[in-house]
Order: structure tokens, then sequence, then C-alpha cells
């Protein structure tokens, strides 16, 4: 099976190459014989490549220790989770895994437009089959998955135990997701830009896309700060490390492009914008990409063999040449006939909202290159950690925070002085009260105190602003159709659901700045060398120190457990059980958080060390309101589900649309 | 010839076969692209811009209705709109009037 695999994968690079070249040539030729030849080979490019997925998965399924890679980051002593996991532990696998996913997008994007859309159909499967090759070609003769062992050995080193962990299955497939999704749109962006078919045609091609696509790296994003929480055990969840920066950015860039597409398409303007925001964001997605994988940067992310520095840089270098020679090829066709009606606008909002996004982008680009530049120049390298980070982009994460919400209560195209006072003296009564309450409860003694009593001060504007728009919404409908409320509610966000899914991302939104200011501004921790019986006071806790376990989990893995009574006002509340995990082979054991999660706060406890004695290090977290990141996180996806849920009326629009132009255009009267 | 051998030539014989075959249906005098027809895409466009004023214009008499704009200034961008509007179907109908001639026209001369 695994000669198989290694052979589907050149097939599919043959394949690959004969579709770029066949499209090219039919296009060029207007060939329909070699167009159809070259059709078939997006979907056959993807039954090769997942013939050499399901051949590396079975390797890893099997123990087959003759190939180098599941050698590497396998063992029998692994569950099936984890050799199922293990596919992506590794940089060979991990860019199979990329390609598979990358092909697999490629083939639902071909089997949704290959009717649809012939005009932009085969320069958008040649930008696909393009990007495609290149990763081919890494994984056929520079980093080949089946590489093998001349004398297979008999077990393998298994997977970094850092990595063996649930996460680890939902993680890094969800930020691929994200990642190569934005594959899509940039393809169509490019075939609108070489056809010269540039109306807002592609946009309402891969509007779903982008959001399918953004809505999985966002999740990838809070997935991996989730995991850091639960694992690395340092009581936090971000630390600006480059590579969680590399995924932040093309986030960043596609909210962007997200918000000021929907001018575009109302006003028939802003064309460069957002062409360049669709290609940045997958140039940022090949960046982080380059980040992971060139080896110039440490991170706990970054791969042991991370030697593809040069192919990503090439790679970078070619697609920001193309991109940037053809917008300037097409500027003319570009221009917007358009202009703002009024700088009192929604539109102004999103550009003002467009520049602060791209700000905290360029803040967080600037000190994720920093140590590269530092090294190459002075030969020095200057790490920039999370103090450069908070100071730039947290007040303008506020700037940002405080647009969420005067955004949706200015009307499009032009607002009024008057009537926006109006509106926004309820949510800004609502911000004043809840910052006096606030007042005397929350200590203001430095920089972060006051920054997160100006974030909570803004969050209850912004969903106070939220709310607004949802009851107005809902009694103007009333009024309007004579419906209940609730059928107000219901027919209000399900006839808009772009706009009203996009106020519950909203609302999620503002829940994870809420969970970041609270969590970074008022937490605590403190450390102790406890004797058993022994505490430690925190806030209003008493952790006491029970107990040692010891444990022998496999073969390769045993487990040394401290149990932890937690007290609060003398009555026990919870029983913690932090752990540190020892593997076979591995120098560093592991250690396993344990964390006692509520709206308020976690209570988070790790064991940081122990003696022969029973004798144990125990630290303790108190984290105020962590939870109210991940429940953001989750109200974030169900927003995003709502925007994306089809929408029967723009179907219908479509295909009217499609009526009218054929009975115009009809076959008879050409 | 081994079994894993066999699966390979198998392999590259379908894709060949696959790729292959719509080479070999004589289909090559047969054009892939019309040119392009430029009315064809200005319609397409208007037909676009059309439902889009008119969604802002829904929009607006929402935003009107939540007291987001003022009478003074709703009057004056539905006017703009609607102008707009006008000036979309007005293209609109040229370009069918002027598709409809184009299509007689033949048909008279012969």
């Amino acid at each position: 099976m695994n000669d198989i695999g290694e052979f589907a994968l050149l097939v599919a690079l043959a394949t690959a190459l004969y579709g770029c070249v066949s499209y090219i040539m039919a296009v060029r030729g207007n060939r329909v014989d070699l167009y159809l030849s070259a059709d078939k080979t997006p979907l056959i490019v993807w039954g090769c490549v997942a013939i050499a997925s399901a051949a590396l998965w079975r390797a890893f399924l099997t123990d087959d220790f003759s190939l180098q890679y599941v050698w590497a980051y396998s063992n029998r002593e692994m569950g099936t989770f984890y050799k199922i996991a293990s596919f992506w532990g590794g940089q060979k696998g991990s860019l199979l895994f990329w390609t598979f996913l990358l092909t697999t997008y490629m083939s639902v994007a071909y089997l949704q437009n290959r009717k649809k859309n012939v005009a932009l159909m085969p320069y958008a499967m040649t930008v696909m089959l393009v990007i495609v090759v290149f990763f081919l070609f890494l994984l056929n003769f520079s980093t080949n998955p089946f590489e093998r062992i001349p004398l297979p050995p008999e077990d393998g080193r298994g997977l970094n135990p850092l990595l063996q962990n649930y996460w680890m299955v939902i993680h890094p497939p969800t930020l691929y997701l994200g990642y190569v999704g934005f594959t899509v749109p940039f393809a169509f962006a490019m075939a609108a830009l070489i056809t010269k078919n540039l109306d807002d045609g592609w946009i309402r091609l891969t509007r779903k896309w982008t959001l399918l696509a953004w809505f999985f790296l966002c999740l990838g994003n809070l997935f991996g700060a989730a995991w850091a929480y639960v694992e690395l055990g340092w009581g936090g969840y971000w630390a600006w490390d480059p590579v969680e920066n590399a995924a932040f950015m093309p986030l960043l860039v596609a909210t962007a492009y997200l918000h000021s597409v929907m001018i575009q398409e109302k006003k028939d303007m802003m064309k460069v914008w957002n062409m360049s925001l669709v290609l940045l964001t997958f140039v940022m997605t090949i960046f982080g990409t380059f980040i992971t994988r060139s080896g110039l940067i440490q991170s706990v992310h970054t791969f042991d063999e991370a030697t593809l520095g040069y192919f990503f840089l090439g790679f970078l270098g070619v697609v920001i040449a193309i991109c940037t020679t053809l917008i300037i090829k097409r500027l003319p066709l570009l221009k917007s006939k358009n202009e703002l009606d009024s700088f009192l606008s929604r539109e102004s909002s999103f550009l003002f909202n467009n520049l602060l996004l791209l700000g905290i982008a360029f803040a967080t680009f600037w000190g994720t290159i920093f140590p590269i530049i530092s090294e190459a120049v002075r030969g020095v390298k200057i790490t920039v950690g999370p103090p450069f980070y908070n100071q730039v982009n947290v007040p303008i994460g506020l700037a940002l925070l405080a647009l969420i919400g005067i955004g949706p209560l200015i009307a499009w195209r032009r607002a009024t002085l008057s009537n926006l006072k109006k509106n926004f003296v309820k949510p800004v009564a609502a911000a004043l009260v809840a910052g006096a309450a606030l007042f005397p409860f929350l200590p203001l003694d430095g920089r972060a105190d006051i920054l997160a009593y100006i974030a909570f001060i803004l969050c209850v504007f912004v969903m106070g602003c939220i709310l607004s728009e949802f009851f107005k919404g809902t009694a103007a409908r009333m009024d309007l159709h004579e419906e209940s409320p609730l059928a107000a509610l219901s027919a209000l966000t399900w006839r808009n659901k772009r706009r009203y899914g996009g106020y519950v991302v909203h609302i999620g939104v503002v829940l994870i700045f809420a969970g970041i200011a609270g969590s970074q501004a008022y937490g605590t921790h403190d450390q102790k060398h406890l004797q058993k019986g022994e505490s430690i006071q925190i806030r209003d806790y008493t952790v006491t120190y029970e107990r040692l376990l010891a444990k022998e989990e496999t073969s390769i893995k045993s487990r040394v457990i401290a149990q932890l009574g937690v007290y609060r006002d003398g009555r026990r509340v919870w029983t913690g059980n932090p752990e540190k995990e020892f593997y076979k082979g591995s120098n560093q054991p592991v250690s396993e958080v344990d964390v006692l999660s509520s709206w308020k706060e976690d209570v988070y406890l790790i064991l940081a060390d122990f003696t022969e004695d029973e004798a144990a290090t125990i630290k303790v977290y108190i984290n105020p309101m962590v939870s109210w990141i991940w429940t953001g996180g989750w109200v974030i996806a169900f927003g995003t589900v709502v925007c994306m849920w089809p929408d029967r009326l723009e179907e219908r629009r479509r295909v009217m649309r499609q009526k009218k132009q054929d009975a115009a255009f009809s076959p008879a009267q050409e | 010839m081994t079994f894993v051998h066999f699966i390979q030539l198998l392999l590259v014989a379908a894709i060949l076969l696959g790729v292959g075959l719509p080479l070999f249906r004589g289909l090559s005098k047969t054009r892939l692209f019309k040119p392009v027809n430029p009315e064809i895409e200005e319609y397409k466009h208007l037909l676009v811009r059309k439902e889009e004023v008119l969604l802002s214009i829904k929009e607006l008499e929402f935003d009107f209705k939540t007291d987001k704009i003022s009478e003074e200034d709703y009057q004056g961008v539905r006017n703009k709109l609607e102008l707009e509007a006008a000036s979309i179907l007005e293209n609109l109908d040229r370009l069918e009037r002027e598709k409809k001639s184009a299509a007689s026209r033949p048909a008279k001369a012969t």
C-alpha cells in the first residue's frame, strides 16, 4: 500500500501539471476537447491524493514502521485516536493533509461551478491546480511521507507527548480547513482578474466559501487557545507566539474583507481594495505556512524538521509578484464609478473597521518578522514579546470594539446626526451605568486595570447597540406585519440572515473581549512547595494538598497525580487532580492541568514538581472570565452558521436574473 | 508483475482513459467559448445592480422606520436611489430594444 500511496502522489503531480497545461491550452486555443480533458483532472488529482492519504493512515493504524514518518510520530502503545491524528503530527504528513484538504476544496468548487461559471472556471481551476502542483512537488521531491527505513525498527518513537491531547484531533484540521479554504476565493479572484470579468460575480460566487474558511480559521484559533490553556500549563491561552500570530493575521485580513465586500455589493465601489484584501488573505495563509515550516522562527508550534523555508519564500514571492502585477494591470477596470454619499454612513464605519483590523494585522506582522529582520540586519535576534503586542494592539482592539457597536446604528449611505444621538442614548446610558456600577469593585491601579475597565464599559455599550438593533427591528416588523414578538424576531433574523447572523457573531466577539479583559487584568496566581495537609490561600479559595498518587497507565506512560481539595468559605467545592505524565523515551514530563471552570472564574491547578518525600510544588491560578472566551467562540460559530445558511430568496433572485437574461439574449435572437 | 505493479498500471490506465477520451471524440472543431458579448455582460451587471438598488431602498425604508435617518435625509437618499434605479431600468430597456431590433433586421432583410 505504501508503494501505491507514493505512486499515487507522483501520478497526482503529473495529472495536476497536465491539468494546468491543458486548461491553459484549451482557453488559448478555444478548444472544447482539451477543456473536457482538463476538466477531468481536479477529481483525478483529488482521487490520487486521497489514495496516498489512505495509504499513510493505513500505515499508522497497522504500525508500519518501515515508513520513517510513521516511526517518528507513532508507536504501538498509542491509541487509534492518536494514530489517526499523528497523520498531521509532523511536517510531511501535515503537508499531505494540507494537500488533501486543498484538493477536496478544489473538487467541491469544481462540482459546484463547472456548469454555472464556464467563463471563470478554467482559470480558477488552473490557479488551484498550480497551487496543488507546488504542494505535490514538495511531497514528491522534498518531504516525502513515504520515505522508507531499510531495516524497520520494532517500535516507533511516538507522537510528541504535548500533542497527545484530544485537541490534536480537532485543532489542526480546523485550522487547516480555514487556511486552505481561502484558496477558493483567491483562485476565483485571480480568475476574475485574468478574464477582466471584474463585476461582483466572483464575489457572489465565493461569498460562502470565504465565510466557511473564516469560520474554520476563527474556530481553529480558538481551539488552539483552548489547547494551549489546558496543555501548556502556564495559565494562559495566548502568548503572541509567531505561529499563533500567523493564524491570527489572515483572520484579521479576512474579517476586513468580509465587511468591505458588502460595500462593493451595495455600491459597486472599493473593487481594488477588496481584490487586494482577498489576495492578501491568501498570501497571509502561505506566510503562516512559511513561518511554521521555515525553521527561521522558534516556537512550540514549528515542525522539528522545518526545512522548507526557501520553497515557501519563493512561492510567496511569485504569488505576490503575480497578484501585484495583475492588480496594477487591471486598475482602470477596477476603478469605482460611485463614491461615498456621506462621511457619516455605515460605509465609513466599515472603512474605519478595515483600517483598524489591518492596523492590528500589520502590528502583529511586524512583531512576528522583527526577529528575522533584526538578525539579518544586525546579526542579533531580538524577540518581540507580549508587551509589544499588548501595547499596540489593545488600544486598536478597543477602538474596534467601539466600532462594532457604532456601525450597526448608522444607516447605509447617509445617517443623520440628530437620529444618531437619539439611537445612541440608551446604549451609552447603559454603558455609563455599568461603568459606575463596576467602579467600586474593580481596581484601577495600572494600565491593564484601566484598559480592562474601558473594555467592560465598551462591551456593555456594544451589547446595548446590538440588542437595540434586534429590538427595533422586531418592533418595526410587528408594526408592519402585525406579527407576535417571537414571530417578528425570527422572521427578522431569517429574512436578513447575513445582517442578523453578523450581529450574533458580534455578540460572540463582545464575549471574547470581555473574557480577555477580565482574565488579563484581574487574574492572580500563587505557587508553594507543600507538604501533605498544607494549603495555599488565594482570593476566596483555600487549596489543600492531600496526597500524591502514582499510576502506570501503559507500558510507556505513567502518571503522578496530586489530589487537591479546593475550599471556598470553609466548604469543599471541588477536588482537583493536576498531574505530570511521563513517557518512555521522553526526558520532559508533560503537565496536565486541572481546571474548575465557572462563568465567574477558573481555578487552574498545576502540579509543578514533586519530591520523593511526597511533597509537591503546586501552582494555582485564578483566571477570571476565561469561560466567556470559549462561550464567545460558540456564539460566533452559531452566528456564522446563520450567515451561511442557504438563502432561498437569493437563489430565486439568481434564477430570475438568469431567466431574464435568457429571454433578452436567447439564442433565437443571436 | 506484482500485485502492486498491477494496481499502479490500472491507476495510470484509468487516468489516461479519463483524460484521453475527450481528445478522441472528434470535438476539436467545437469552440469552447463564444466571443464575449459586452452587451450581455452589461445586461448581467445591470440586473444585479437593479436588485441591489431595490434592496437598498428596502433597507433605507427599514432604517427610516427604525429611526436611524431623518425624514429629510431619507427623502434625499431615496430620491437618489430611485434615480439610480430609473437609470438602470432605462439602460436595461435600451439593451433589450437594441437586441430586438438587431434580431428583427436580418428577418426583414430576408
